[in-house]
């Protein structure tokens, strides 16, 4: 998903130098990506979709009442968004989550979405109505005047308060307090600073709003590259490497799976499960 | 009309002394009432003209919020998944896709309402990349999905916006039937079967190099003439650019374990890819494809013991 290109102005040498001050202020952007075109359109129909086909409920949801509380963020200043502007969206869009269903992930979307193979295994915040509308999309106002800026948005090291990000912050905070049972959480060990992000989405904006007298367990998975001990999801990887030596692993490595004994980590990422855990442990709220 | 006036009573003289010109009035007055209401009884209780019924048939009327669905499927295609088809078209293949079958009798539809939607849409999928099937669409489907290079017809732009809706029109209609519209049984052409068999035709004509194909082992017959695939994607094969076709006959994890590509019904399709000029091959239990059914089902024996 490139953000849209500028192409390349070509100016007389002289000219270029003396717009240079001036070009520089008019294009400096913000580092992200701009807002997706057809916002509205990609909305709505992801928003009749999941309530048409997808939800374990009836429809009852108003998919133009959800955009008309989407958008007023549309109309702020681009860095003045917070997570509560996002209040009446969730409201009216959110729905409760199957028990045993809820799965947390940091740095592994794709295979997220994979094996919860659109929300029958799993229901990942992003198969939840108002985890999806938004999904791999982008939005925000323009700096100085009305209507969407589609060169480029603020990530958070243009400003904290964006709309994408306050968008998944105040989204995971709800998926969160909507929760129950087994709580799943599945981290990618392969990434390099670490399988538990200390400052992530899941530290700061899930685990603080787990419900304690509604989550039962928390299982968390550990994926590697191909290794790794989850089996389901690893077969989901041999699936692109079938013939890689590590998917063709020992039986005793799979009943020992089938026990349900707990997941191996590597010693790097040891250290940061225990951080994780005990953030667990203290962070959930009653 | 004229004023009716009304003079002073005393209670002694007789009601409404009206003046001649006051009965007529009030005369005048009373018969337009009466005609009025006689107007009024004639037109309530006349039958009312018919308004148009929509035609009802047995199976589920078209998927709710369709255009909505489709258009915003569209743009999520052209834009995140595949982009390169240009999401400017897409009101276009809107109009295209409804211009198919609204106000049209849906047991009436013909491939060539379905023309001006295929000719906006071109799209090719790269050599050795199709991936038929038949009686297996949802293994097919996660196969395609985490495999990510491969394409189902519904990985394509047309099959992906119509995949699992129901749509239909009505000549008396300028909308959807939103109540019903014909099960594969109740007309030979209806919109749907006539929407699939087109992209579908047109699916197997573009496809090149090696083709695979995945079937479903537990059935009887697992390569069935009068399926889909079996009626129109393999005699749409173009021999000058397809030179083999691998069918990956799948079974059930749970069930029972048969030699299907040397059963009779796996000969059958043989014979007729190799009449067409077409190299067969044949897999049972493709192993990539079989690791995506041992994602559900990770205790079975035949998992443990594949891997």
């Amino acid at each position: 998903m490139a953000s849209p290109g500028r192409a390349p102005w070509r100016l007389p040498l002289l000219a270029l130098l003396l717009l240079l001050p001036l070009g520089r202020a008019a294009d400096a952007g913000w580092g992200g990506e701009g807002s997706s075109p057809r916002l509205q359109s990609i909305f709505l129909g992801r928003c009749a979709e999941y309530i048409t086909l997808l939800s374990p409920q009836p429809g009852d949801k108003n998919c133009t009442a959800i955009w008309e509380a989407f958008r007023v963020v549309l109309d702020k200043d681009p860095c003045s968004v917070l997570p509560s502007d996002y209040d009446l969206f969730i409201n009216l869009s959110r729905h409760p989550i199957p028990r045993d269903k809820s799965l947390f992930w940091e740095n592994n979307h794709l295979l997220v979405a994979g094996y919860s193979e659109n929300t029958r295994r799993f229901m990942p915040l992003c198969d939840v109505l108002y985890g999806r509308v938004g999904d791999f999309l982008s939005w925000c106002r323009q700096k100085n005047a009305s209507g969407l800026d589609y060169q480029s948005c603020p990530t958070s090291e243009d400003c904290e308060n964006n709309a994408v990000d306050s968008y998944w912050k105040r989204a995971s905070m709800q998926y969160s307090r909507d929760s129950s049972g087994v709580i799943y959480v599945m981290l990618n060990g392969s990434e390099p600073k670490g399988a538990y992000p200390i400052k992530g989405f899941f530290a700061d904006f899930e685990i603080p709003y787990l419900q304690k007298d509604k989550v039962t367990q928390i299982e968390i998975w550990v994926m590697h590259e191909i290794g790794g001990p989850n089996v389901p999801v690893k077969l989901l990887m041999c699936v692109d490497h079938s013939t890689h030596p590590d998917c063709a692993f020992a039986s005793s490595a799979m009943a020992a799976a089938e026990r349900g004994a707990p997941p191996r980590s590597t010693a790097h990422s040891s250290t940061l499960l225990a951080a994780l855990l005990v953030a667990l442990a203290s962070g959930s709220q009653m | 009309m004229a004023r009716c006036e009304f003079s002073q009573l005393s209670r002694d003289e007789p009601c409404c002394p009206l003046s001649r010109r006051g009965r007529l009035c009030l005369g005048l007055a009373l018969l337009v009432l009466i005609l009025s209401a006689a107007v009024l009884l004639v037109a309530l209780t006349r039958s009312p003209t018919p308004t148009p019924e929509a035609l009802a048939w047995n199976g589920t009327g078209s998927t709710r919020n369709l255009f909505a669905i489709v258009l915003g499927r569209c743009y999520t295609y052209t834009q995140l998944l595949r982009p390169g088809l240009g999401s400017e078209a897409c009101p276009k293949i809107l109009d295209a896709f409804k211009s198919a079958f609204i106000s049209k009798n849906p047991c009436d539809i013909m491939k060539e309402d379905y023309q001006p939607l295929v000719d906006l849409v071109n799209q090719t999928v790269p050599c050795n990349k199709s991936l038929f099937w038949s009686k297996s669409k949802e293994l097919a489907h996660q196969y395609s999905w985490v495999q990510g290079g491969m394409f189902t017809l519904e990985d394509t732009l047309l099959g992906y916006l119509a995949d699992d809706l129901t749509w239909c029109g009505d000549p008396s209609s300028v909308e959807p039937n939103y109540q019903s519209c014909p099960r594969w049984n109740e007309c030979l052409n209806h919109t749907g079967s006539v929407f699939w068999k087109v992209i579908s035709q047109k699916f197997a004509e573009s496809a090149c190099g090696v083709v695979q194909v995945m079937l479903n082992g537990s059935l009887s017959k697992p390569f069935h003439k009068s399926s889909t695939f079996g009626s129109v994607e393999l005699f749409s094969l173009d021999p000058r650019k397809v030179h083999t076709l691998q069918a990956w006959v799948m079974h059930d994890i749970r069930g029972n374990y048969s030699d299907s590509c040397s059963g009779p019904s796996i000969r059958e399709l043989e014979s007729i890819v190799n009449k067409r000029n077409i190299t067969f091959t044949c897999q049972n239990n493709y192993r990539p494809a079989r690791l995506v059914q041992c994602v559900k089902n990770i205790e079975h024996s035949s998992c443990a013991s594949k891997i």
